[in-house]
């Protein structure tokens, strides 16, 4: 999946990918990717798939749009390629999913500055972003605890009861005497998927025996569950909610 | 199912360090295994860590001989006796390494971080405190089971930090939670299903901070065991640096071979 890397100077500021509607650039807030700065037009450019391809089209800006140096109204795209809208550029990035398992000559990771002696956050540092983070109202990592008891609803399938309360930081759905889901069936997996509760008391789906699916979608690794995802695995359906 | 469980493991002091701060212990029979990278001047990293493993192995050792040894610290719901065993131990581990920085007169740099997976059964439990991560490799899926207690970890779960701005910060290496800073500790513990072909790894940042999951998961894949992971992982890791000590702990599940008859039923039920 194709995303576009925001940088000023050589700072990252922003990533944003490129699913498959567009991505449009410019100064104005409605833009998918905002560059507040007076050398950009409200309106700047778009990035968008066409038949397979990832193109960027110049809305007639004023200062134009530069591909690797090169002035354009609409050009191709490909990974790689540094795109300039104003001062700021654009990297066009391929974030790609490991196909197989790279070997022993893969590309290192960027070198990390080596200053590093491990040291612990000054405590009133910290209390004072902690304080910041609840005063702009954003969700504060010590919120406490849910009142509300998740709980798996079993829509459609075998199982030993129609409704689990998930009260264990590890649930599992299967055929084994540790499953919490029971699955009734010969061919029943022992272990067909797992239900992690984590920090923040989230909760996640994870494979084990089987892939499961959420709304639909086979999960690539444990996914995050929100109130009313069904997930689908070994012939039956349990939706996810809370309850009081 | 019985599982076999096949451990590798090596401690390393890089290419830049003047020693070793990281510390490990394996213990096979209690199917446990810690992890812990020491920080503070002088020696006092060695200290910290030698002192987190050690209390951490002889708590849960004392539990083992005797079960009704009371819990360091609140029990936990919804995980096993082994679980909040573990727990316990890592919390014991704060006391000892906090109480120790007190008596050296050490300024609150004295501390470590703490990883440690314990299996039983079917289960493994994950505890840490800090930067040292435990992975799992399953299929071809590498997961990091564990969240840094690190300064720019919390910043990128708020969303201010992209994980490529974390990876070049120069705060990287700060954490918010460790062993021994303060008199209580708050221990992350989680249960993980484990099935055979799994592949467990715990390592201290000096691993992570040379190279990316993409190798490590296929050095892990290619190894022909535990051991011959472990010292690779560590090879390559000096090869693009090595500028932390480096410590890697390698468990991976096999299961038992099983009898002719055995192999011909459970090859009915895979194609099925």
């Amino acid at each position: 999946m194709s995303k576009l890397v925001l940088k000023f100077e050589n700072s990252v500021l922003r990533e944003v990918p490129v699913g498959a509607s567009e991505v449009s650039i410019g100064r104005s807030p409605e833009n998918g990717l905002v560059i507040d700065n007076p050398a950009v037009s409200h309106y700047h450019a778009r990035v968008f798939h066409e038949e397979g391809r990832l193109m960027l089209e110049d809305f007639g800006s004023l200062n134009g749009t530069f591909v690797n140096g090169q002035r354009v109204k609409m050009v191709m795209l490909k990974p790689g390629d540094s795109v300039m809208v104003g001062k700021h550029t654009i990297v066009v990035t391929e974030s790609s999913e490991p196909k197989g398992l790279t070997t022993w000559s893969g590309d290192a990771r960027p070198a990390a500055p080596k200053i590093n002696e491990t040291v612990m956050l000054d405590t009133k540092a910290r209390r004072d972003f902690l304080e910041q983070v609840a005063a702009g109202g954003e969700s504060s990592q010590i919120a406490p605890a849910r009142v509300k008891v998740a709980t798996l609803v079993v829509r459609n399938g075998k199982t030993d009861r129609k409704e689990y309360a998930l009260t264990d930081k590890l649930t599992v759905v299967g055929k084994s005497a540790m499953a919490t889901v029971k699955l009734k069936g010969w061919f029943a997996p022992k272990a067909a998927a797992q239900i992690n509760r984590r920090e923040d008391n989230d909760y996640y789906v994870g494979a084990a025996d089987k892939v499961p699916s959420v709304n639909g979608q086979p999960i690539a690794h444990p996914t995050k569950l929100a109130s009313g995802d069904v997930i689908a695995v070994a012939g039956i359906e349990l939706e996810f909610v809370y309850r009081d | 199912m019985t599982m076999e469980m096949e451990f590798g493991a090596r401690s390393d002091i890089g290419c830049v360090r003047e020693n070793n701060e990281d510390s490990f212990r394996l213990v096979p029979e209690m199917q446990l295994c810690v992890l812990s990278d020491g920080m503070g001047g002088l020696a006092s990293g060695e200290i910290a860590s030698r002192l987190s493993v050690d209390t951490v192995v002889k708590h849960c050792g004392q539990a083992q001989a005797n079960p009704s040894l009371p819990l360091v610290g609140k029990s936990i719901d919804g995980v096993s006796e082994t679980s909040n065993r573990l727990a316990s131990a890592i919390r014991l581990a704060n006391q000892v390494v906090y109480g120790a920085a007190k008596e050296k007169g050490d300024d609150g740099r004295m501390g470590a971080t703490l990883a440690a997976a314990r299996i039983d059964g079917e289960r493994v439990t994950i505890a840490h405190v800090g930067d040292s991560r435990i992975y799992r490799l399953r299929s071809s899926e590498f997961e990091q089971l564990t969240r840094d207690h690190s300064f720019v970890a919390e910043q990128m779960q708020h969303g201010r930090m992209t994980a490529e701005e974390a990876s070049s910060s120069a705060l990287q290496s700060v954490l918010i939670r460790a062993i021994g800073i303060e008199p209580e500790v708050d221990v992350d513990v989680n249960e993980e299903l484990l099935m055979e072909g799994d592949t467990l790894l715990l390592c201290s940042d000096g691993l992570t901070r040379e190279l990316s999951d993409e190798q490590i998961a296929g050095v892990l894949d290619e190894s022909d065991d535990s051991q011959e992971a472990a010292d690779a992982l560590v090879d390559l890791a000096k090869r693009a640096g090595g500028g932390d000590n480096i410590t890697v702990i390698v468990v991976r599940l096999a299961p038992k071979p099983v009898g002719a008859l055995a192999r011909i039923g459970k090859w009915f039920r895979d194609s099925a």
